[in-house]
């Protein structure tokens, strides 16, 4: 059971710990929440991974995405091998239990291209309707 | 037995076999005779009708129409399918009224509760043992079995074997690449094989066993080795026999069905172009009595597949690497524009193709004349030293196809018009069975699917009926109505202009010799090429030799794909081809300009008699292609030398000016020129040659691929390689029996 100090203390923490309150507000601006909690590593793609116990699983564990990314932040940036962490599938995280690589996984995951000129378009299986000529001197 | 049935409802109504020629015939008893019809009372209604006819056509006469299966009015009376059976007053049991000649004062009963359960009685029995497959047969829609059960069936089922014990269960028969068989279906009306041997002249068609446990079939597996045999599928009155290439695929009532005329032979048969969504699903003949009666060949019904293989889409021009490159419209004709501008009137050419339109035909020649050029050739070449292409009456056939049917001897020369023209052959067939034609053959000696008198192959034949030293010209004399039927392949050779001197001459000579009625013609050339006599008539003359000696620098066919012309290396010609395949003449182009086939345009065709007729627009022509008078009229604008026409009535009101026979549809103008075409070639006398002349196809497996079009199709390549792999064990037989 929490007081009202208690309260206000956590929200001082998370904001002194988000780096003042500019930079809280420009935070909530950003991923529409600060919180407070205990730094856990950086992934490949410079997302930053916190842990607070103190709330329930399913909130506990949560990804400050880097700012580069600015507002287009994805799931699909959160790198493979912090996934399983913070989805709560094992209880370490990667700096502390190294993953297994196996020769399937590769080595550069790539991010969600979809709504992007990249992105997957699957090959169309139906035949044309009209077969077009090509002449037999230009197969040579 | 069931040849027995035919052979004598034959004899028993040979009269009444065909309604046309009924008509005719009644048309021209009536002016001398008296009326000699007789009453007879279908449902209490009087009608008069000619004696002989049966009671199934005195019906159709009073607007009764009576269900029926096996009854087809060009083909003999079977009497096998029950279904038209009709009470008749005074007789203990209903009667098939399609066998039953009339009889003066016959009380015909179409309605009466006899009438009916007698319908109802027969229908039962042909579904007792008929598979409930009509949700995946390809005729549902279109079949009578349903229809007739719907509107003469009974309204409730007595079948009570759902456990399925045994309905009636039959191999089926492998017919070739076009005739499907499901022969669980066939109810035995045996007009398919009625067909094969009385139209199609070939007994490959037949039943075994009788009653419950009668098949129709081929005996031993073997192919329906005919050029029309894809009318046993329109024949068919349920869902047995149906089109092998196009099952599956669409049913009926999806299908848009617009007429228009086939252009794969010289004939113009009409057609009725099936599309859905923009794909031709199907082509089946329309009725024309006149020309097709309402078959069609197989070629003319099946290539369709062809239209959408091999096709140009898009303009190429061939770049400096020696490729064709596709590219834009304007890219084309500026190539095109550039070469022409550094080349005088006298150093251009042009040569069409067999399968060019009259509009693009007239756009070709008014662009060439612009451009300061009379060099305008056809493909398919035309004796030209006497009168030639001058008068119509030398390269039309003068008496048209239906004089056929009246004829008594037909002189067939350097032709084999079995796959020249395969509904021309059935002509000559159907008049050979029903009116004692005699048949006679110069040329190779082929299997015209009926007896003729073969005169051997050799061109001083028709020198000698000539002047009657032949041992045939006493028949010849003797004919009251003969005809010449002058192929066009004989014409290719290079004595073209003495065959066609000395038929025209004797044609001129049994006409006014024997005694012919004023109206009748001799002379006839049978063409192969759709486009001919409309290029004839245009004024295009065979300039191949002069193509080839003067070597112009620019050179445009239109649809030309015959390789008559072919590309020499260091050769500098600079070859266009407007056409709708690639083909031949795609092939060695410097600029390729996509055209429309003859689903793909609204165009003229003019027939072998004259006859010209319009194809319609069925589907849009791929890609950038455009209808081919539009590229021509396209490409005189950026010439700076617009043709005078922008739209299809300016065009077709010019072609009026060059021709009128061009836009007089669907008439045939008689020219009666021939007396002076013989009198002007009396006084060429051109060399015979020693060559034999031979025919242009001489077996079925020639017959299927002729043009750019039944070239692409893959069931024409189908029906060509199951023609080699039927005929080659015969073939090793025979080495065999001959060593």
């Amino acid at each position: 059971m929490t007081s009202i100090v208690q309260n206000f203390r956590n929200l001082a923490l998370s904001i002194k710990q988000n780096g003042g309150l500019y930079r809280s507000i420009l935070q909530l601006y950003r991923v529409d929440e600060i919180k407070e909690g205990e730094y856990i590593g950086t992934d490949r793609n410079g997302n930053r991974y916190y842990q607070n116990k103190r709330f329930f699983v399913g909130r506990s564990r949560w990804v400050i995405y880097n700012e580069k990314y600015g507002l287009d932040y994805d799931g699909t940036h959160v790198d493979p091998e912090w996934h399983g962490w913070l989805h709560y599938v094992r209880d370490d995280p990667p700096t502390v239990k190294p993953p297994i690589t196996y020769k399937w996984v590769t080595p550069n995951p790539q991010e969600n291209k979809t709504g992007t000129p990249d992105n997957y378009v699957p090959y169309s299986t139906v035949k044309p309707k009209i077969e077009a000529w090509v002449p037999k001197s230009n197969k040579k | 037995m069931n040849k027995l049935i035919i052979n004598s409802s034959k004899k028993l109504l040979s009269s009444s076999l065909n309604k046309n020629i009924l008509k005719s015939q009644t048309a021209l008893l009536s002016n001398v005779v008296p009326d000699n019809r007789i009453e007879v009372f279908v449902d209490d209604k009087p009608v008069l009708v000619q004696p002989g006819v049966t009671v199934l056509q005195a019906c159709a006469e009073a607007g009764v129409e009576i269900p029926r299966f096996c009854y087809h009015e060009r083909l003999a009376i079977a009497g096998n399918c029950r279904m038209c059976l009709v009470e008749i007053e005074r007789t203990p049991k209903p009667v098939a009224s399609c066998a039953m000649p009339v009889m003066k004062g016959m009380k015909i009963k179409t309605d009466s509760p006899v009438t009916r359960k007698a319908r109802e009685g027969v229908m039962e029995f042909m579904l007792v043992n008929h598979p409930l497959d009509c949700p995946v047969c390809d005729q549902g829609g279109e079949c009578d079995l349903q229809d007739q059960a719907m509107a003469f069936g009974s309204d409730r089922s007595r079948f009570t074997d759902n456990l399925f014990s045994g309905k009636r269960a039959t191999e089926d028969k492998n017919l070739g690449p076009l005739v499907k068989t499901s022969m669980n279906r066939c109810i035995h009306c045996t007009r398919c094989v009625r067909f094969a041997s009385e139209v199609a002249g070939v007994d490959d068609l037949g039943t075994t066993g009788r009653g419950n446990d009668m098949q129709i079939g081929t005996y031993v597996e073997k192919l329906l080795a005919s050029e029309v045999s894809g009318n046993v599928i329109d024949l068919c009155p349920v869902g047995a026999l149906t089109s092998k290439p196009y099952a599956f695929t669409a049913r009926p009532w999806e299908l848009r069905k617009i007429s228009s005329i086939d252009v794969l032979d010289a004939l113009g048969s009409n057609i009725v172009v099936q599309h859905r969504a923009g794909d031709v699903m199907r082509i089946l003949p329309r009725l024309n009595e006149d020309i097709n009666e309402e078959w069609l060949d197989d070629k003319a019904r099946f290539s369709y597949d062809g239209l959408r293989r091999q096709r140009l889409v898009t303009p190429m021009v061939r770049g400096h690497d020696g490729l064709l490159k596709p590219c834009e419209w304007d890219d084309a004709f500026y190539a095109i524009a550039d070469k022409l501008s550094r080349a005088s009137g006298s150093q251009i050419a042009a040569l069409a193709g067999g399968l060019a339109d009259a509009e693009s035909l007239v756009a070709l020649k008014d662009l060439m004349n612009r451009l300061g050029s009379e060099n305008v050739f056809v493909e398919e070449s035309f004796p030209g030293q006497a009168s030639g292409t001058d008068l119509r009456s030398n390269y039309v056939a003068n008496s048209g196809i239906t004089n056929l049917e009246q004829a008594d001897l037909v002189l067939l020369v350097g032709t084999n018009p079995r796959y020249e023209a395969p509904l021309y052959n059935t002509r000559i067939r159907k008049s050979l069975v029903h009116n004692e034609l005699k048949v006679a053959l110069i040329g190779s000696q082929v299997n015209l699917s009926y007896e003729y008198d073969y005169l051997g192959d050799s061109a001083q034949i028709l020198e000698d009926l000539l002047n009657g030293k032949h041992e045939y010209s006493k028949f010849l004399a003797k004919a009251k109505k003969p005809l010449i039927v002058l192929g066009s392949a004989a014409l290719q050779r290079k004595d073209g202009d003495a065959l066609l001197n000395l038929a025209t001459r004797l044609s001129e000579k049994l006409r006014t010799q024997n005694g012919c009625p004023n109206d009748w013609r001799v002379f006839n050339v049978l063409h192969r090429w759709a486009s001919q006599v409309a290029a004839l008539d245009i004024g295009y003359r065979s300039g191949i030799e002069q193509i080839k000696a003067q070597k112009p620098k620019i050179l445009y066919l239109l649809g030309a794909d015959e390789d008559l012309v072919s590309r020499v290396d260091g050769d500098d010609t600079f070859i266009i081809y407007q056409g709708h395949h690639g083909d031949r003449g795609a092939e060695i182009a410097d600029v390729v300009l996509p055209g429309a086939a003859y689903t793909e345009k609204s165009a003229t065709y003019v027939n072998t008699e004259g006859r010209a007729q319009q194809a319609s627009f069925v589907v849009a022509p791929p890609g950038k292609a455009k209808e081919d008078w539009q590229i021509l009229r396209a490409l005189s604008d950026v010439l700076g030398n617009p043709l005078p026409y922008d739209d299809l009535d300016a065009l077709r009101k010019r072609m009026g000016e060059v021709s009128p026979t061009l836009t007089s549809y669907d008439k045939i103008e008689s020219a009666s020129f021939l007396p002076l075409s013989v009198s002007l070639s009396q006084k060429v006398k051109p060399a015979l040659s020693k060559e034999p002349i031979r025919a242009w196809q001489t077996e079925l497996g020639d017959f299927y691929m002729t043009n750019p079009i039944s070239r692409a199709s893959l069931t024409m390549a189908r029906c060509v390689q199951s023609f080699k792999k039927t005929n080659e064990p015969v073939k090793q037989t025979q080495a065999n029996a001959n060593p």
